[in-house]
């Protein structure tokens, strides 16, 4: 199938200017007005196929926001290709941006001083939805959300859980075939999270929209998403699958055992000794060298053991360790 | 373009409607604005009640030049209220922009619906108050070429203020920052307007005839409605340039910035 967004070389550099404090300062920025150059995404290649829900992921400032500026047609790239829906975003921003949704969790797509209703109501003129069609997706999607208790609120009375269901609401209801979602959890607490998430998913598998997701929280992804990109200092260090990118990168999983007697040494062969504490020791363990069911054997042959628990380090260690030690720079 | 109408029009009829529910605030906002400018009109006329005329003005023909401009800044300030590089710069700094840009409709409805100011009606009135003071004290005779001409002035003036103002934004989608020197133009431009163009310096007046061509949208026109000589001479259609500077200063504010839109650096991360 054809890609729905093929990104090639893509640049964007900012000129910034310097500001010099104080008085004479503000003059000379005035007079000779002194610039930096912030390059903000150096090369960044990949495409999206339809259906695809991928979590864009990278530290603050590695061009992840500037990536979806581009790609949701604000902002004109420096260098690079960029063909999204069959078109060139910024070039065609008004007929490119019908078949497009887009979400950011920091601020609201909808009109501040207006009832949820009359700004939702808003987007069928603007989005020419024809009537029948609004009403439905209106009904599916304030059911899904739970918009129904706040339909009549102003949008600047809401709060963030609240706000950020209305922005998915709106950002759907003109049935676009490419979302982004901009941090869309940040800030919510685990409920709300949740009830995101799953609308996420719902939209993705039913409807077949293909959503690119940045996310601070990773967990986010986890649920969500099959593969991943990891952009740092511009540059894309990693796209594939989440699957692959733990078979690779993650670091040691852990057994932790509690025994049913006193044992001075619980060392096993082939292993760092466990840390101890009282009557449990925690093993740390490549499970790509050796898998945890042979460890857990050579355990029950030696000892008596009451309990144990094999633990995966959470995704974040992994990411972690792969901006901190560069694991995918070439 | 039908459309964007509609939308826009849509767009106007939330902003009254919310602006009518503060109705308190809107009289007295439209009541302080329209007794300040009146104030400075009245502290004018107590001047020239002394020494009679300015530069061989008197007080209707006065009143006449600085009505005009007065009515065309005011509704100019209403309709264009989305552009007031004031608070435009905010608008940009709070992301706003990115909301709009994001909307598949014109650009320019969607901004002129954003704002619309319906207080500074005080404004308008003031003028317009002035202006009938300028009427019933000229003893000019309204021929129907005048009368003809009389609004296609005020249009082009509204336009060329209009584009000042977008110019002026355009300045701010670079820097994001308000510039202070962009109210010098614009609210220079209507101050400088506001009285006889013969009054001023030679260099202050080249700069509002030539690189902003203020001096044809209100003096000339005025030389054309009060009988008067041109003491500049200028050939004798000066004072019908209104409508074209005015397109002009349109085309190029346009041009501007649709140039300086795809230089947008957006704000935040």
């Amino acid at each position: 199938m054809a890609e729905i967004v093929r990104v090639r070389d893509l640049r964007k550099t900012f000129r910034v200017l310097d500001r010099r404090p104080g008085l004479s300062g503000s003059l000379l920025n005035l007079v000779a007005p002194r610039h930096h150059e912030i390059r903000a995404v150096e090369g960044v290649s990949f495409d999206l196929q339809p259906g695809d829900l991928v979590g864009y992921l990278g530290p603050n400032g590695a061009g992840k926001s500037t990536t979806i500026k581009v790609l949701t047609g604000l902002l004109v790239p420096s260098g690079g290709e960029v063909r999204a829906r069959g078109m060139t975003p910024w070039a065609e921003r008004e007929r490119y941006v019908r078949g497009i949704g887009a979400v950011f969790g920091n601020r609201t797509t909808l009109w501040w001083d207006l009832p949820v209703i009359d700004s939702l109501e808003l987007l069928e003129p603007m989005y020419e939805i024809p009537r029948e069609r609004f009403t439905r997706n209106l009904k599916e999607f304030s059911e899904l959300l739970d918009l129904g208790p706040f339909l009549d609120t102003p949008v600047r009375s809401l709060s963030l859980g609240q706000r950020m269901r209305a922005d998915l609401c709106a950002a759907l209801l003109h049935e676009p075939e490419l979302v982004f979602l901009d941090e869309p959890t940040i800030g919510l607490d685990v409920v709300a999270k949740e009830a995101i998430r799953q609308f996420i998913r719902h939209v993705n598998r039913e409807r077949g929209v293909t959503m690119l997701l940045t996310t601070h929280d990773l967990s986010d992804v986890e649920r969500l998403c099959e593969r991943v990109m990891i952009l740092d200092h511009g540059r894309l260090l990693y796209d594939g699958t989440l699957l692959e990118l733990n078979a690779r990168f993650e670091s040691n999983w852990t057994l932790k055992v509690d025994f049913d007697e006193e044992y001075r040494d619980a060392s096993l062969p082939g292993l760092q000794p466990p840390l101890r504490e009282g009557r449990q020791a925690i093993y740390s363990f490549d499970h790509r060298a050796l898998p945890s069911a042979e460890v857990i054997q050579a355990l029950l042959a030696r000892f008596k053991i009451a309990d144990l628990e094999v633990r995966r380090p959470p995704l974040e260690e992994t990411i972690r360790r792969i901006y901190a030690q560069k694991l995918l720079l070439p | 373009m039908a459309r964007s109408l509609r939308l826009y029009f849509r767009l106007l009829s939330i902003q009254l409607r919310s602006q009518m529910t503060f109705r308190i605030s809107f009289w007295i906002d439209m009541l302080t604005t329209g007794l300040l400018n009146v104030s400075y009109f009245a502290s004018t006329y107590l001047v020239l009640e002394r020494f009679g005329n300015i530069a061989g003005w008197t007080i209707a023909e006065l009143a006449f030049i600085y009505g005009m401009a007065e009515i065309s800044f005011g509704l100019m300030d209403m309709i264009f209220s989305g552009f007031d590089p004031d608070w435009f710069s905010n608008f940009v700094r709070q992301g706003a922009l990115d909301q709009l840009l994001l909307r598949p409709v014109n650009l320019f409805a969607q901004l002129f619906g954003s704002r619309f100011l319906l207080r500074r009606l005080g404004r308008i009135l003031q003028g317009a108050l002035v202006l009938a003071y300028a009427f019933a004290n000229l003893p000019v005779a309204w021929t129907a070429p005048k009368l003809a001409y009389l609004p296609l002035v005020i249009i082009s003036q509204i336009v060329a203020m209009g584009a000042l103002f977008m110019m002026g934004s355009t300045l701010i989608i670079w820097t994001i920052q308000p510039i202070e020197a962009v109210n010098i133009i614009t609210y220079g431009g209507v101050e400088m307007m506001s009285y006889p163009a013969s009054i001023y310096s030679t260099w202050l007046r080249g700069l509002f005839t030539y690189l902003v061509p203020l001096v044809f949208l209100n003096y000339y026109p005025a030389l054309f409605f009060l009988d008067r000589p041109d003491p500049l001479g200028f050939p004798v259609f000066a004072p019908f340039l209104a409508p074209a500077a005015a397109g002009v200063m349109l085309w190029l504010a346009l041009r501007f910035w649709h140039f300086g839109l795809t230089h947008y650096q957006s704000t935040g991360t």
